[in-house]
């Protein structure tokens, strides 16, 4: 039986409950999200002593299934002030899963605000909070060696800390999660879940997972099994077997851009004259000249390993990737072309624990205002580094595009939701858009990545430039995406499931082998039609309605170069995305 | 009639000058070839392709114009 380990911030209490049975089909996001709608008043202040701060590994989370350690990190969110699920790689999530932990959800705020406190979890589930005051301010990088210190030899952790950008409450912060290397680089990136943090005290968790097992399955013989198929479909898709180790998520940025849906200064073109030098390509050329690594998993168990550490020139770690979104976002939204550049902005923001999507997008936006002139890479990194300052234009741009474009008067300021888009634009690649526009967590690409069919050929195709299917496209996306970030599944192994059936009924064969349970195709995906319900119910609450689920107007009324295309798709096949909600909340007994 | 060809990722080394990295070459091909036989020419994998002629996506039989810019990639994603 798994078990929820609550942490008190206002008395320092923890204790230990069950998993309610209601929830014994759910891990990840479907916890995270489940667990938010019921115990999170909707109104509630995201900054406040009612929001709550949940981790969860996924239903498959502790186990060996293929990719199966992304952490799911919820709460309302202060930049959306709807529901969040913000997910990460790194090494959290297994180790969280292999000690039977469903969730760990903080509540409360500490008496003392200028307290810092450390969450202790030993291998054994005993916890306890420690007082770390010193550390206040750090970095994350800084956070990390110093909990090593706090280990001892030979002890196998995981950590999660915040920057000093959660700590201030910038509504851009993000929650580090450490990879296999104990580099804090992994992120529960988008919707200010640093702030929340902050506001709970807490600067940094770590859990132990040293001497455990993986978990033990109800049927190990076919939970082997189904892993076996599950693996080979990852590592012989060409996407997922080639594409992505060989060059990593930037590999995009020359597709992306050829298909003219790559926003380039603040999205007022669809391609950037500077690709070259941020695109993947580039990149693994740069990071094997000088002795980086370009092809290792973010967590244990990942077989498609997509990720790499860039390298400053003598060779030393420098950051991360970078990923796409973040080359895109620090790179053709400010138009800066060097790879290096984008590099060191990148190392601010995970240092600083700010989300890099945001972060690129409240930069362009700031550029577009002509306070700063766009490719201006110093300048960025001048303006990044003011957002812990504590002046009045870093806390602007800490709180991301929307409050930056507000403040400085720009036209187009691109956020659905008030969370900015990422590094597809809309107009030429309208699926990407009906998810910007629907999806309960603001502008988000991860959350119904309609890029496969409307870019990339993968499961199936859907013209990019017409509205026709987009819509269906997108739903059908969605509830997907729900159910694997449900199951702890990164969501790179879609690309594979698109196209192989038998991939999807490996992971079908792998949760029912796991539980002891059968579980059908349908069974799977009603977790993702149940965790899209959640989290659609308590942004009703929280006040959203139809009127939220639209794309910025000048998406729909400003043609897009190199097309001259706007976003088509009419608002009652947006408002239909979600026409599941009504009878799935009815099946669960909520409203 | 002159098309430009790019060729990205790791069909990037089957440019015919040898001199993998940086994408585009203009070619001379005669009036009305179609992709297929551009493919045929360079000796690209027989693998899945993604295919951009002008920035949208093509089929392989068909026709270039003069002008055109034709971009493969190989299956790749990311995001």
């Amino acid at each position: 039986m798994r078990e929820i380990m609550r942490v008190n911030m206002s008395d320092l209490s923890i204790t230990m409950e069950p998993l309610p049975e209601k929830w014994a089909r759910y891990g990840g996001r479907a916890l995270t999200s489940a667990i938010v709608f019921t115990e999170v008043p909707a109104g509630a202040d995201p900054l406040g002593p009612e929001n709550k701060l949940v981790f969860a590994p996924g239903l498959l989370g502790g186990t060996t299934a293929p990719n199966g350690g992304r952490l799911s990190v919820g709460a309302k969110s202060p930049l959306t002030g709807g529901i969040k699920e913000a997910n990460s790689g790194g090494q959290a999530a297994h180790a969280l899963g292999k000690m039977g932990l469903a969730a760990v959800i903080v509540e409360g705020t500490p008496a003392d605000p200028s307290a810092a406190y450390m969450l202790v979890i030993e291998p054994d589930k005993s916890a306890k909070l420690q007082r770390v005051d010193a550390w206040k301010g750090m970095g994350n990088y800084e956070v990390a060696d110093a909990i090593k210190t706090t280990r001892p030899a030979g002890d196998k952790f995981a950590t999660i800390t915040n920057g000093p950008a959660g700590e201030m409450g910038l509504k851009a912060s993000g929650i580090a999660i450490s990879d296999t290397k104990g580099y804090p680089n992994r992120f529960a990136g988008r919707g200010g879940l640093g702030a929340v943090m902050g506001t709970k005290g807490l600067k940094a968790i770590v859990v132990s997972d040293t001497g455990l097992k993986n978990l033990e399955h109800a049927d190990k013989e076919a939970f082997q099994a189904a892993v076996k198929t599950f693996s080979h479909a990852l590592t012989s898709h060409p996407v997922s077997g080639e594409g992505l180790p060989t060059y990593g998520t930037n590999v995009l940025a020359n597709i992306i851009n050829e298909a003219g849906g790559y926003p380039t200064r603040n999205f007022s073109n669809g391609r950037f004259e500077g690709v070259e030098g941020i695109s993947g390509e580039t990149q693994r050329e740069i990071t094997l000249a000088r002795g980086g690594n370009v092809k290792h998993g973010c967590h244990t168990g990942c077989v498609i390993q997509c990720s790499r550490y860039y390298v400053h020139e003598d060779g030393s770690y420098w950051t991360k990737g970078p990923e796409y979104e973040t080359a895109w976002a620090l790179g053709a939204d400010c138009g800066i072309s060097s790879m290096d550049d984008v590099a060191e902005l990148d190392r601010t923001c995970g240092d600083l624990g700010l989300d890099t999507i945001e972060m690129g997008a409240a930069l362009g936006v700031y550029m577009d205002s002509g306070a700063l002139a766009f490719g201006d890479a110093e300048g960025a990194l001048a303006a990044l580094k003011e957002t812990v300052s504590g002046s009045e234009l870093g806390r602007t741009l800490g709180d991301g595009a929307e409050a930056t474009g507000v403040k400085f008067g720009v036209a187009h300021i691109p956020v659905v939701k008030h969370q900015a888009l990422p590094a597809y634009d809309p107009r030429p690649i309208q699926g990407i858009g009906v998810t910007y526009a629907t999806t309960t967590m603001g502008a988000d690409h991860t959350a119904g990545y309609a890029i496969t069919a409307n870019v990339l050929g993968v499961g199936g195709t859907v013209d990019p430039l017409k509205p026709e299917g987009q819509a269906e496209l997108s739903k059908n996306l969605q509830i997907a995406t729900g159910m694997l970030d449900a199951m702890g599944l990164c969501i790179f192994v879609a690309f594979p499931v698109l196209d192989i059936p038998e991939a999807f009924t490996a992971i079908v064969d792998m949760v029912s082998a796991h539980t002891g349970e059968t579980w059908s195709v349908d069974d799977v995906l009603a977790v993702g039609k149940e965790t899209l319900t959640y989290e659609r119910l308590f942004n009703a609450h929280a006040g959203f309605t139809a009127a939220d689920d639209r794309l910025p107007e000048f998406f729909t009324t400003v043609p897009l170069a190199p097309h001259d295309t706007v976003f088509t798709v009419t608002d009652a096949e947006l408002d239909a995305v979600f026409d599941f909600v009504e009878e799935t909340a009815a099946g669960l007994g909520i409203s | 009639m002159n098309v430009d060809v790019a060729l990205f990722a790791s069909l990037t080394a089957f440019q015919p000058d040898g001199q993998a990295g940086r994408h585009a070459r203009t070619f001379s091909v005669p009036a009305g070839t179609r992709i297929a036989e551009v493919i045929s020419m360079l000796s690209l994998p027989d693998q899945p392709r993604v295919i951009f002629v002008n920035g949208r996506h093509a089929p392989e039989d068909q026709k270039l114009c003069e002008g055109d810019r034709l971009a493969i990639f190989p299956p790749v994603a990311g995001g």
